[in-house]
């Protein structure tokens, strides 16, 4: 037995130089090389450098218990199906070799969110790509844009939950909102911002809410999670209208110059706001995207110059988040810059970097001259959905090879991007 | 009476909690006890885990927490780490610093590296579900009369948020308390008889006490262990006292005893100590806890370095009744201070008012007259008279608003639920109108003596003006 060679998980005694510990070796965080962990009998893990280590002596393999799991379909809930992508939401940490990994089975979602069934039965769950959130790129908006149109045309299914990283959810959110085209049933993006290892995680809630959400009649792509720090509502938030607003609060969402769809509590939706009905239409994704777009922020003193780069790298689009109601450093050659960089092809649309409000070129000459430039001003469009805007615009080759069709499908409210009648 | 402990089989060892006052453990918020009314509420809710094969084995137990809401009560001292909506920051350097020089005193080796764990609790009364702590050092002693005993751990640990309220739909948590930081000391099962008990909890808490820790109700807890041949482990919890700690170690040797005597078996269960050292059932010995690291946070690498700072600012163990000595005690009022553990906040209440006589009165004296003669239980006690309020009656004392003679009438008045700032109101005896009234008295019986005078006033102002107030009234009108 001294002989085996331990691996993560096995009972081992380390031997130092003066003293002996036995325990179970777990494994190390990758930004700790050089490292043995060891799990003691108290509970408590202790850490090694390997330099001090003289051996380690294999004692045990510990058994493994894996119980199967079941779930009971019961037909008289509705089903719904989930892509499952990453993030948070779906990693959970083994506790006996110290690993995280991820959850991807419907059997797996079961045992850790049980609630999530009470009121539907998760037949299909998908697992397109694993990723943190800020590691995807519009390839992965559109595999998970496949998969829900295959989903959301299952006459089986009556709704799409989308499990997903924090950081870059919005986008997501966004992206699957022009993406997916003639909606017909309720695409649901949710999260998680504390591990789901803990008795206070939100993604108890967040999924409860997620399946009431997916089972509505609300046809549209929405992100729901918590409405405030209260594990008592969530908010069903417009795909295009909605922001992390916050790097670790459960409410982290929020909905910008808009209003949510509506309040789901554990229970019950309360409608806030006007949607498109489920209906017996087929989706249709338009999965076109140009890559060469880019997100700027404006700021004092910034030079002109750095757009260059994009002329000289052939972007077709860029997004200048900018000051106040619209504006960029008024000298004159920031404006002889935005007219050169657009007479040779790019497009270059504005949006606000106060997130909240809409856009006004008229008020100042400042916006006045930059209208006249030809930036297409968003109005109230969030920056990051006007990216993805962007990008899908101009991936239409028919649409991106005339300014002035651009121009105008920029400011064609596809997917509530764009809201008449501020109210905050 | 007497028992032969090594006949017995005597085991015993404690687990003593205290409280540090530095920042929380894990976050930059004051380690502040609040009285005032809390600012905001959050209602949270707790779900199942799945535990470590997958199965949700702690299911059962949570299945009482589950339907429950959880309402955690804040104040403006409170942050995002408490609520369990931000990470938690660094581990509190302080705290740490404590922790590690606590460890050189009581002889253990500190671990070079360490993970900061998180212990699943479930009955709410952590934000997260968890509870973080981590292991600092092992293997200490401490020389006692009876030998060696070791010290298994020591550990760095947040503590928990208070309970105020709990029903079977709600539990209320004030939040102030969660995250101060706590250091847990466990010994071996070494000890072997009561005294040995008590003298391991002096030392120990006698090396406590040269640190920045927490003073007054609850910011010391300690957990008994006590097993006897064929008997079983049994944790006996909270208790505050070294006094106790020995009369409780007995009583639950002879309790232990005598279900064996009478052939019954003895479970191995939580009991909870009673002022008589008595015990009563709390609850069944709890499982191992489930441990598993604290993910936002690296790995804590104590470095050779910071071991040597700690080392070389070490405070030195002082001799304390010769240090009470110096400060004008007699051996009766050293005893009564040491008895009870009140050496620094003696020192502290003697800086204030510049007399130790009325600093162990107002410390001590007082406070346990008036509790007995109100019948108020030990622990209701020291809750009424905090240390703070005992602190501010000596700082009146010293700014000459209220006399030496009111300051049993102030406690009197604190213990019927006078809030401390009515408490001190007194009908000033506003010195003209004392002085009229006075003269009033001396005029309706001329011709008596000081003294006489004296007693008529003071049973007319009951106690509402200052002795020597009145005798220098007295002494100006009285021929």
């Amino acid at each position: 037995m001294d002989n085996k060679k331990p691996s993560l998980g096995d009972r081992v005694e380390i031997h130092l130089s003066k003293i002996i510990y036995e325990g179970v070796l777990l494994e190390v965080p990758e930004s700790e090389k050089g490292i043995i962990l060891l799990k003691l009998d108290s509970g408590y893990n202790i850490g090694f450098n390997k330099k001090d280590i003289l051996q380690i002596k294999f004692l045990k393999r510990e058994k493994q218990k894996q119980k199967e799991f079941e779930i009971k379909k019961d037909p008289s809930k509705p089903n719904v199906a989930m892509i499952i992508t990453g993030g948070t939401i779906a990693s959970r940490y083994d506790s006996r070799t110290g690993g995280v990994d991820a959850l991807t089975k419907p059997e797996e979602l079961f045992k850790y969110y049980p609630e999530l069934f009470e009121k539907a039965n998760v037949v299909k769950a998908e697992v397109p790509f694993m990723k943190s959130s800020e590691d995807m790129d519009f390839r992965d908006w559109q595999k998970i844009a496949k998969v829900a149109e295959k989903f959301l045309n299952d006459g089986n299914i009556k709704g799409v939950i989308i499990t997903h990283g924090t950081d870059t959810l919005h986008y997501t959110s966004a992206a699957l909102s022009f993406f997916l085209r003639n909606l017909n049933k309720p695409v649901v993006l949710t999260y998680s911002q504390r591990s789901i290892d803990r008795a206070s995680s939100d993604a108890n809630l967040n999924l409860r809410c997620a399946a009431l959400a997916a089972i509505s009649d609300i046809a549209e792509v929405m992100l729901v999670g918590h409405g405030t720090t209260n594990d008592d509502f969530c908010y069903a938030m417009p795909g295009t209208k909605v922001r992390k607003m916050h790097t670790s609060r459960r409410d982290a969402f929020k909905t910008i110059n808009s209003k949510p769809f509506a309040k789901i509590f554990p229970d019950r939706i309360e409608i806030i706001s006007g949607h498109k009905k489920r209906n017996s239409g087929k989706a249709k994704s338009d999965l076109k995207f140009e890559e060469k777009i880019a997100l700027i922020k404006v700021y004092p003193g910034q030079d002109e110059n750095i757009l260059d780069y994009y002329l000289k790298n052939k972007y077709k689009g860029l997004i200048l988040e900018t000051t106040g109601l619209g504006h960029v450093p008024s000298k004159k050659a920031w404006l002889n810059k935005l007219k050169e960089i657009q007479e040779k092809g790019i497009i270059v649309c504005a949006t606000a970097q106060t997130i909240y409000g809409r856009l006004d070129p008229l008020v100042y000459s400042n916006g006045r001259k930059i209208l006249e430039a030809g930036v297409i001003f968003l109005e109230d469009m969030l920056s990051e959905t006007a990216l993805v805007k962007l990008g899908w615009v101009l991936g239409h080759g028919d649409w991106a090879k005339n300014r002035e069709t651009v121009k105008e499908k920029m400011l064609t409210n596809f997917a509530h991007e764009l809201n008449e009648r501020l109210q905050e | 009476m007497d028992l032969d402990y090594s006949k017995i089989g005597l085991k015993c060892g404690l687990e003593i909690h205290q409280q540090l006052d530095t920042r929380k453990l894990f976050c930059n918020c004051p380690s502040l006890l609040r009285k005032d009314e809390p600012d905001f509420k959050i209602k949270r809710k707790l779900h199942a885990v799945a535990g470590q094969s997958g199965e949700v084995d702690e299911a059962a137990i949570y299945q009482v927490s589950l339907d429950k809401n959880f309402i955690y009560e804040g104040y403006d001292s409170t942050c995002l780490v408490e609520l369990d909506e931000s990470p938690p920051l660094e581990i509190n350097k302080d705290a740490l610093k404590i922790a590690m020089q606590i460890s050189i005193l009581l002889n253990a080796k500190i671990f070079p590296l360490t993970q900061i764990m998180r212990k699943t609790v479930i009955d709410g009364s952590n934000t997260s579900g968890f509870q973080r702590t981590v292991l600092i050092a092992r293997d200490g002693f401490v020389e006692t009369k009876f030998g060696k005993v070791g010290i298994e751990s020591i550990c760095l640990e947040e503590d928990s948020a208070r309970i105020i309220q709990n029903t079977d739909k709600e539990s209320f948590y004030r939040l102030d308390r969660l995250g101060i930081p706590l250091v847990e000391i466990a010994t071996a099962p070494d000890i072997k008889n009561p005294q040995q008990a008590k003298e391991v909890a002096l030392h120990i808490g006698k090396i406590l006490r040269l640190f920045k820790v927490k003073r007054g109700l609850g910011t010391i807890r300690q957990d008994v262990n006590v097993s006897i041949k064929k008997g079983a482990r049994v944790e006996i919890k909270g208790v505050q006292k070294p006094e106790l700690i020995e009369k409780s170690v007995e009583l639950e040797a002879k309790r232990q005893l005598n279900l064996i005597e009478k052939k019954q078996n003895v479970k191995s269960e939580v009991r909870k100590v009673l002022p008589s050292g008595e015990t009563e059932f709390l609850r069944p010995m709890p499982g191992a806890s489930r441990m598993y690291p604290e993910t936002d946070l690296p790995l804590l690498k104590i470095s050779r370095a910071m071991i040597d700072g700690a080392k070389k600012n070490l405070p030195e163990l002082k001799d304390e009744s010769e240090e009470l000595l110096k400060l004008g005690l007699n051996h009766e009022m050293i005893k009564l201070v040491l008895d009870e553990e009140k050496i620094e906040e003696f020192k502290e209440i003697e800086s204030i008012l510049k007399n130790p006589r009325i600093a162990v009165k107002i410390l001590i004296t007082y406070p346990k007259e008036i509790a007995s003669k109100e019948k108020i239980p030990p622990e209701k006690s020291e809750e009424i008279f905090d240390y703070e309020i005992l602190k501010f009656v000596a700082e009146l004392v010293a700014g000459k608003k209220i006399s030496e003679e009111q300051i049993k009438n102030v406690f009197e008045r604190i213990a019927n639920g006078e809030t401390k700032e009515n408490a001190i109101k007194f009908e000033k005896s506003d010195a003209n109108d004392a002085e009229e009234k006075i003269r009033g008295i001396i005029k309706e019986k001329p011709g008596l003596s000081e003294n006489a005078y004296m007693g008529l006033v003071m049973s007319a102002f009951k106690g509402k003006i200052s002795g020597k107030e009145v005798m220098e009234i007295i002494k100006k009108y009285a021929k």
